[in-house]
């Protein structure tokens, strides 16, 4: 800095006090003690349309929106007498023509002066930008809150959409397993009984498929399964049942089985059903088809314990984690369906107080559901 | 085949024609006289004709004015002698939900279970 210039800054320290008040950057606004304006700046008044004199004797209330009144006399107000200063308020003013001009507004009071003598004084700033820019985030937010709604909405009625489909496709199916059995009762060709087989085996499965979609559904929807317990019927012939219409879908395959039954179970028998026949099938679509799959069932210690085991490739411990996740695949992607029907099954065993458990290594792949005998 | 039931009447009431000759067959082939309606307002007809019948076999879903339960209803209610066995692929009844000592199988039928379910409801 350079001595001919402190002359310079001297001279333009002398500042015109009365100019800058009136003119500048930001409205200045003093107010008496009960909040009627005693002098409002020409910045404030230019941006409202009016003229300073207009506004003397008003009250900054008269200024504003209804909703910034009711903040003004509710909080502004009383804040302001209780802690002498008020920062960044936001209200909107209302102009001469009925624009509405976002404003900030800080106000303090010339403390320590008699009560009477106490004035309120107003700095107030344009924030149409700021405010804007508020105005957008919450309209983003409210955007995206909008479009998270509709999706659960949306998600909600395609689970509706399937649970009606699923329910909707077991009549025609039961027609035509029907129309198979009256087929079977007449007088057919060997060809004629072979593809009525073939058919009933293909109505299983779109049955089973159905089951599976529809608990799945269910689920999703909040009604998870609900099971009818029976302890009185022997479970054997539910699961021989299972067991001879697989062998029906795969008659190529051998299926061995062992049952062990001698006490009563407590358990929904056609859900146990399902539970067998998601494992058996699971196993004859992905065990080696030139080793028997084995069916154990057994009570034994307070437990039902059915195990499902097929040769084949181990399933690395990795994939053995994920295969009760519904929708799960594993690498075998263009042979199996949608991957529903081992987490039914767990779901099932669940239910049940259960559990289902995979175990796999060079020798087979087992499949483990146990659950307690009494519920 | 079996003369077990060669002296009883059943009634059986289904929409799905398929599914109905379906269930003629299981009944007659187990020695029953069988009378089938495809909804429950020809059912009542039937009913109304007075001629004996032992064994109401109905399904649950049905169009027209009344389903199934609702036919079960009235038909224990006019001709409580009627042994009712309600089944459906869709409801899982108790047999608690069947009005009167009635009962319940589920869809798919296998022949040797509906005739155990019939037979336990007949000689009770």
């Amino acid at each position: 800095m350079s001595d001919p210039d402190t002359p310079a800054i001297a001279a333009a320290t002398t500042i015109d006090f009365e100019a800058l008040f009136e003119t500048a950057p930001c409205g200045y606004l003093v107010s008496d003690r009960d909040g009627r304006l005693v002098r409002v700046n020409r910045t404030f008044a230019g941006w409202l349309g009016v003229t300073p004199d207009d506004l003397r004797g008003r009250r900054l209330p008269d200024l504003l929106t209804v909703a910034g009144k009711i903040f003004y006399e509710t909080h502004f107000a009383p804040t302001l007498r209780m802690q002498g200063r008020l920062d960044e308020v936001a209200l909107e003013l209302v102009a001469a023509d009925r624009r509405r001009l976002p404003v900030l507004v800080n106000a303090n009071t010339n403390e320590g002066d008699a009560d009477a003598d106490r004035q309120v004084r107003f700095a107030v700033f344009l924030a149409a930008g700021r405010r804007g820019y508020e105005q957008d985030l919450l309209d983003a937010r409210d955007r995206a809150q909008a479009t998270i709604v509709s999706e659960r909405a949306d998600s909600e009625l395609r689970e509706q959409f399937i649970a009606v489909l699923g329910h909707d496709l077991r009549n025609p199916l039961a027609s035509i397993n029907s129309g198979l059995h009256l087929l079977a009762r007449e007088t057919l060709s060997a060809r004629g009984t072979k593809v009525t087989e073939l058919m009933s085996g293909s109505v299983l499965r779109a049955n089973a498929l159905i089951d599976n979609v529809l608990d799945f559904a269910r689920g999703r929807l909040g009604g998870g399964i609900t099971l009818a317990y029976d302890a009185h019927t022997p479970l054997e012939p539910m699961l021989q049942q299972v067991v001879s219409e697989l062998r029906s879908i795969a008659p190529a395959q051998s299926i061995v089985t062992h049952f062990a039954l001698h006490e009563p179970i407590s358990c929904d028998h056609v859900r146990i059903g399902q539970l067998l026949s998601n494992l058996l099938g699971n196993a004859l679509t992905h065990g080696a088809k030139d080793q028997p799959v084995r069916v154990d069932a057994t009570t034994s210690l307070g437990e039902l314990v059915i195990a499902v085991s097929n040769g084949g490739t181990p399933i690395p411990e990795a994939v053995l984690e994920r295969l009760f996740q519904p929708f799960y695949r594993g690498h075998d992607r263009v042979r199996q369906g949608l991957g529903l029907g081992l987490h039914i099954a767990s779901e099932i065993a669940l239910a049940h107080g259960g559990t289902l458990v995979a175990r796999s290594d060079a020798v087979a792949t087992t499949f483990i559901f146990t659950m307690p005998l009494a519920n | 085949m079996t003369d077990e039931f060669h002296t009883m009447t059943v009634l059986i009431v289904e929409d799905d024609a398929l599914v109905r000759m379906h269930g003629v067959g299981i009944f007659e082939d187990a020695g029953f006289r069988v009378l089938d309606a495809d909804s429950a307002d020809e059912a009542l007809v039937i009913l109304s004709d007075g001629g004996k019948i032992h064994l109401m076999f109905s399904d649950v879903d049905m169009p027209g004015t009344m389903d199934g339960l609702a036919l079960a209803r009235v038909v224990h209610e006019r001709w409580p002698r009627i042994h009712l066995l309600m089944t459906s692929g869709h409801h899982r009844l108790r047999d608690d939900d069947v009005p009167g000592p009635g009962r319940f199988v589920p869809k798919p039928w296998q022949a040797n279970g509906l005739l155990d379910e019939a037979r336990a409801l007949i000689q009770a």
